[in-house]
Order: C-alpha cells, then structure tokens, then sequence
C-alpha cells in the first residue's frame, strides 16, 4: 500500500480546494445579492470572497506555475466547477432563432440544434453562455459559429438574421390567468456571404 | 486512548471489500457507453474545429490554454493525427470508437486499470475541447473516471480477476477511496443544498416551476405542473433540505436507506420529468457505489458477499461505532 501519510496529505489538499471552491460561489452569491440574505451579509461576503480567491491562486498572474498546477489539477479532477446547480434560483433561459432569406425572396425561420436531446442539452449551455456574457466581441463569436453551422445546412441562402431574446417564463399565476411563455428581444446580427456580420440592434 | 489523527486514519482507510469498486467500474462503463452513443450522431458536430461541425473547438482550446496548456484536448489528438496524414473527421470517429471500447472494457472488467485511464482521458478530451456545449454531466463523469482510474483496480467480479488472474489485495486503499467518493459526494449536497435554500424561489415553488417549464427541460405539459402546483414548494424545500442533510443522514445505518433512496428517487425524477438522464445516471451511479453496498440488501442477509473481509467489520465498525456512526 502507497504510505498512508500522502494519501492523507493528498485527500487534505483534495477536499480543502473543493470545500474552498464551494465556499467561493456561495460567498460570490451572497456578495452579488443574488441571495434572499439580508444586504449586511454582501460587503463580509465580498471581503471573505476575496481571501478565498486568494487561497485558489486567483489572483496571481495568468502565467505563474502555481496558478496553473492547481488549475490542472481541478481540470483533470473534474473539481473545477461548484455544485450550485440552479441556485439559487433557476436562471433566465435564450432563444436564438435565424431568419434565413432566400434569393427568391423567401423567408424562413430556424432554431439551432442538433440531431439528439443529447446534443440538444449541450446546445442548451451554449446558448446559456450566449446569452449570459456581457462581452460583445465574445456574443457575435458565438452567434456566428452557429450561424455557420446553420448556413452549411442550408447552402442556398443569401443572408441571416440572427436574433437572440430571453425567454419569459410567466408565474404560476400568471399562467393560470392565460399568459404563455414571450420573448425579450435582446440581440440581432446580420449575416451575409459577402461581408462579415454586423450587430443591427441592442437594447 | 486513541488519538484524533488515529481514528481519523482508522476510518479512512477501512479495509473493505471491491464491491462498491464494481458498481462504480460498471455504472461508469455503461455511463461511458451511452454517452458515446448519445452524440454519435452530433460527435462530429460538436467536437470538430473546422469544416462540418461547429468549430467552437478553437475557442474552447484557447480558452482552456489560458488556465493551463497540459489539461488534455481533442486538439493534441488531432495535431497528433495530421502528423500521421489523418484528417481531423477520422481522429474523431477514432476518438468516439476508442472511448466505446474502452466503456465496453470498464464494463466487462478486461484490462479495468487501462480501460478506465482511456475513458477519463478521452472523456476529459471531449468534456474541455467542447467546453462550450458541456454542463453537469461532464464534471461528474471526470469525477467519476478520476476516482476510479487511481482506485486499486481490477475488482472482484472483473474479467481481470476470473481471466487474467490478477488480484486486488490492498483492502485498506480499497476502502481509502470509497471514503473519499462518499465525502465528495456529501460536500457535492450539502453546497449544493445550501445554495439553493438561499434562493426565495426553492422556497416558494417558483423555481421548480422554472426548472419544469425552462427549455429544453420541459418535458412535461406546462399544464400538468399547474395540476399540481400546490405541491412545487413542499417539493422545492424537500430537495434542498435533502441536500443539506445527506452529510447527516447518510452515515447512520437507521437513516442511510431512507436517504440514498430519497435522493436516488430525487435524480430518477430530473431523468424522467426534465430529460436528463445522463445527468441523473451519473448520480445514480456514484451514490450507489459510494453507499449502495452497505445497506442491508436481503441479498446480503443471504449470504452472497461471503467473501468480505472479516476486517470489513473489525475496523470500520468499530472506528466508525466510536465516531457515532454505523456503515
């Protein structure tokens, strides 16, 4: 058997760095107020957020060997994520829907998928991340990969619009008064084979 | 009188028997399989970097760099591939057949040990090359993988083990990591649990209806949920108070059959009523072997695990009777 005392030095460091990752989403919560805590909690969280970011060697430099050797190793452990799954609440969820126009002057619409519920559910994350990023040259990157995706699949047409909106999920009650699930318009891209895209419109 | 650090080495290093080592080796083998059989269809798609798929490859790869340039990625295989004159469609199609394989190796037990650092590797190839389009899922099968491919492999009931002859005689690492599945996996709840009880909508039913009628995870009628509305907060607060509670519940014999079936039943639901059923087989999984195997299954009363240690007994109950615990 491999000496007890590194596997207990291995273990130790194992679950401090998972407990510690775990520690910073709820501390980065609750500092965001995005909790029902009361606002006295934010500023203690945010100060205490920013030592456990410390202790997770995020605030070295990109390239320093200890913020990579753990960021390896919370790669390759599977341990790089918290486990907030919708917490804590569910988030808004995005709809992107293309327009595709036809030389002919027709017009038709498309939703990005693939060819599973598999893929699907990843489609899913993406668009999350779409929709989630607040960095615009990151947002058109991505609209535009799917766009291309979609452009293969329909070789024919001319031009696209992209159009990216959240989706608004009605209250309970709300749904029992007759309201159904609309749409936020957030984003919208043009897409042709001659130039690259353009953003047309945002909030 | 025994000291703290003693105990504490005394109940993470248990010797145990390989059954929860088989479980694991199995349910991860057939989550391999179905994983790679459910994107057969979209591999290509997903993973490519050019041509046909969705190219989000590159961007995924640079931004994994910019954390660390040694977490493997499809891209090595593929830049691996073109020195040979392989494109990048047939490294793929190689990669998916490989990761088959190697899920049928983890399942039948053949080769466990290699079987299971081919399925980690290429599975953590895919999960950070499509960093993009990955969720859940994805970190805790590399979880799954890690463990088992550093745990003392093969098991008991492998074909290693009835062909090849070879055999697993470090009881105690045996238990060592069954202990550190079972506390990952309570430290997975109890945060998980915690972040979802600050959040008012787990208390008032709203977030349940979110996550229910939230594309593409409705799978049920919007109208059948209203049906039962009234229901969506008890449920609510049942999850994340199940949650919480598993670091608690699970370890006493009393209560670790009402909590493993609790959260068992809890991931069969997201399966069955949002769609995800890797997602919950995963879970499934690692709740089975890390605490499957010791409840009082009739099969045990019965005599099948004959075979366990006499150890099994001696030191883990009597380490973890001292702690307040009984597994």
């Amino acid at each position: 058997m491999r000496p007890k005392p590194l596997l207990l030095a291995c273990f130790l460091l194992h679950f401090l760095i998972i407990v510690i990752i775990s520690c910073r989403q709820t501390l980065w919560l609750v500092g965001h107020g995005l909790t029902m805590l009361p606002p006295a909690f934010k500023d203690y969280s945010e100060r205490a957020e920013t030592v456990v970011s410390d202790a997770l060697a995020q605030n070295l430099p990109p390239s320093s060997p200890i913020r990579r050797a753990l960021l390896t190793y919370l790669h390759i452990a599977g341990i790089e994520r918290p486990y907030g799954y919708f917490a804590p609440n569910v988030p808004v969820s995005y709809k992107l829907v293309f327009e595709l126009h036809y030389s002919d002057g027709r017009v038709e619409y498309e939703v990005p998928g693939g060819n599973t519920a598999a893929a699907d559910l990843r489609l899913a994350a993406l668009l999350d991340e779409i929709g989630r990023t607040r960095v615009d040259a990151l947002r058109e990157y991505l609209v535009k990969l799917l766009a291309r995706s979609t452009w293969r699949e329909h070789p024919d047409v001319e031009a696209m619009r992209a159009i990216l909106g959240s989706r608004n999920l009605p209250s309970i009650d709300e749904f029992e008064r007759g309201t159904r699930e609309s749409y936020e318009f957030l984003y919208a891209y043009d897409f042709s084979l001659e130039k690259e895209s353009s953003r047309l419109e945002s909030p | 009188m025994e000291s703290c650090k003693e105990r504490l080495i005394r109940f993470l290093f248990p010797a145990q028997s390989g059954n929860w080592l088989t479980i694991l080796r199995i349910g991860l083998g057939l989550q391999v399989l179905l994983y790679a059989l459910s994107l057969k269809r979209d591999w290509i798609y997903l993973f490519a970097g050019t041509g046909e798929g969705l190219n989000g490859r590159a961007l995924s790869e640079g931004l994994l760099s910019t954390e660390s340039p040694v977490v493997p990625r499809l891209g090595w295989l593929v830049t691996l591939g073109s020195h040979v004159g392989l494109s990048e469609w047939t490294v793929l199609s190689v990669t998916w057949w490989f990761l088959l394989c190697a899920a049928c190796g983890l399942l039948a037990g053949f080769f466990s040990r290699s079987s299971a650092i081919i399925a980690w590797f290429l599975h953590l190839c895919a999960a950070k090359s499509g960093g993009l389009v990955s969720y859940g899922v994805d970190n805790f099968m590399t979880i799954g993988l890690f463990y088992l491919m550093l745990s003392p492999l093969p098991d008991r009931y492998s074909l290693d083990q009835k062909l090849r002859k070879l055999k697993t005689k470090d009881r105690q690492l045996l238990g060592f990591f069954r202990r550190v599945l079972q506390i990952h996996l309570c430290l997975i709840y109890f945060f998980s649990g915690l972040t979802k009880s600050l959040g008012s909508g787990w208390w008032d039913g709203l977030n349940m209806w979110r996550a229910l009628a939230r594309p593409p995870f409705n799978v049920l009628d919007p109208a059948f949920v209203i049906r039962w509305h009234y229901l969506l907060p008890f449920i609510g607060i049942s999850i994340f108070a199940i949650e919480i509670t598993y670091p608690v519940f699970i370890w006493p014999s009393q209560t670790r059959g009402i909590w493993l079936a609790l959260i068992v039943s809890m991931h069969l639901a997201i399966g069955a009523f949002m769609g995800m059923y890797l997602f919950a087989m995963i879970m499934i999984i690692l709740n089975l072997a890390a605490f499957g195997t010791t409840l009082n299954w009739p099969v045990n009363r019965i005599g099948i695990h004959h075979s366990v240690s006499p150890n099994d007994n001696s030191s883990s109950h009597s380490i973890l009777s001292r702690l307040g615990v009984n597994c």
